[in-house]
């Protein structure tokens, strides 16, 4: 994207906008709130294309970084919604019916929901603690009363589980 | 020795402190390690496609293409018709200058750090630093003027920041050093710092082992946990350092 190119904010903004709202959403758990992100989000991208480094991955992956570490403090600044989210059921897996999408995208969110599914929960709570909750592994431990060794470990098995199914779907993409 | 149980959780996000240094700068270094902790963030970029999509309300996108209509500023006009400003042009002479004052610069660099960092006056340490042979980087305020910085990295590697004109930033935020490099290695931080009142700060910072592949350096505004890439607009940057 050219500095400036407002149409190319629109392209953007066309294909990710609505899994980075799906995706604030998630964590803030306000309509309100995730607009902020949304907007924050394509807003810095705007004024900041430079924090963009091929070499590290796809755009998705960097925008959907900006979104999560914005919606992160922004749910750090707010302790008590951080508490509610936390209380809330810890995957809404996905139906895929409302945003088109090209086919590839489809097999690949197909993979991802099929792969967060076959985690032991135990797996997919440390996850989603430190993804969607913002938690480091040490607060995870603490709030779940385990050996941190044990979140490490966990952690670990999970990503291991999710890197076999996805990293061969997503590295073709990478290199197209 | 391989950080191999907390790659995952680094790229995450979710390590802190000591252990997030530890596995950015093993990282850095370790072509295995980086490779994992590539493939983790990009299996960890497509979680959100778990979940069920919501889609974000119908004026959003009217809401954001006004604000940056509004944002758009000179300075990304000319950035568009390569016609760099006059500043710009005048900053080439000022860095041969200043590349030319490396011969002096252990003199430079006790004056610099005694004048810019806050608080009691700088120790043997310092005085150390300033007697080892290295290299002087200067960070201009592109996304922050006024703002600058100086980065003195000794050829062992220790690094020390000297900044001024940055704005003193809440307890939530803070500021953090990127060393953006390329080819498929990643971006690694230097570290986080807060400055004072007055917008001064001096800090240790880490510098990647070798400085070969980093094209440029680069300043975030990031939450206080710091971040595990950059997320805020370069505020200084140097890209002619090399």
């Amino acid at each position: 994207m050219q500095v400036g190119d407002e149409s190319a904010l629109e392209v953007l903004y066309g294909r990710y906008g609505g899994l980075i709202f799906t995706l604030a959403l998630r964590i803030v758990g306000d309509p309100e709130l995730a607009r902020e992100v949304l907007q924050d989000t394509f807003l810095r991208c705007w004024d900041g294309m430079d924090g963009y480094d091929p070499a590290r991955g796809r755009v998705p992956g960097w925008l959907m970084g900006i979104a999560r570490n914005r919606a992160i403090d922004l749910l750090r600044s707010r302790p008590h919604q951080a508490r509610l989210r936390e209380r809330e059921p810890l995957v809404g897996l996905a139906s895929e019916s409302i945003q088109p999408d090209a086919a590839d995208s489809i097999m690949l969110r197909r993979a991802v929901v099929s792969a967060l599914r076959r985690l032991p929960i135990a797996q997919r709570q440390a996850i989603e603690l430190a993804y969607y909750g913002g938690h480091t592994q040490v607060e995870i431990a603490r709030e779940l009363g385990e050996p941190l060794g044990t979140i490490k470990s966990r952690t670990r098995q999970a990503m291991e589980l999710l890197r076999a199914v996805l990293w061969p779907l997503i590295e073709p993409r990478r290199e197209a | 020795m391989h950080p191999t149980e907390n790659l995952a959780a680094y790229a995450l996000g979710a390590l802190e402190g000591p252990e997030r240094i530890n596995v950015e700068t093993h990282v850095a270094t370790c072509a295995t390690c980086g490779s994992l902790v590539e493939q983790y963030r990009a299996v960890v970029s497509t979680l959100p496609m778990g979940l069920d999509p919501v889609a974000p309300p119908p004026e959003a996108w009217a809401a954001i293409r006004a604000e940056a209509r509004r944002r758009r500023s000179p300075v990304r006009e000319w950035a568009g018709t390569g016609v760099r400003p006059r500043w710009r042009r005048a900053m080439w002479p000022v860095l041969t200058t200043l590349v030319a004052s490396l011969l002096v610069w252990n003199v430079v660099l006790q004056r610099e750090l005694t004048r810019r960092a806050p608080g009691p006056a700088p120790g043997p340490e310092v005085e150390a630093l300033s007697r080892r042979p290295g290299r002087l980087v200067i960070l201009a305020g592109t996304g922050q003027p006024g703002a600058s910085a100086r980065l003195f990295v000794a050829v062992d590697g220790g690094g020390h920041l000297a900044i001024s004109g940055l704005t003193p930033l809440p307890r939530a935020r803070t500021y953090q050093l990127w060393f953006i490099r390329t080819g498929a290695s990643s971006t690694v931080t230097g570290g986080t710092f807060r400055v004072d009142a007055r917008g001064l700060a001096w800090a240790k910072v880490i510098v990647p082992a070798s400085l070969d592949e980093v094209r440029a350096i680069a300043v975030t505004e990031e939450p206080a946990t710091g971040s595990v890439s950059p997320t805020g607009q370069h505020l200084l940057e140097s890209k002619t350092w090399q």
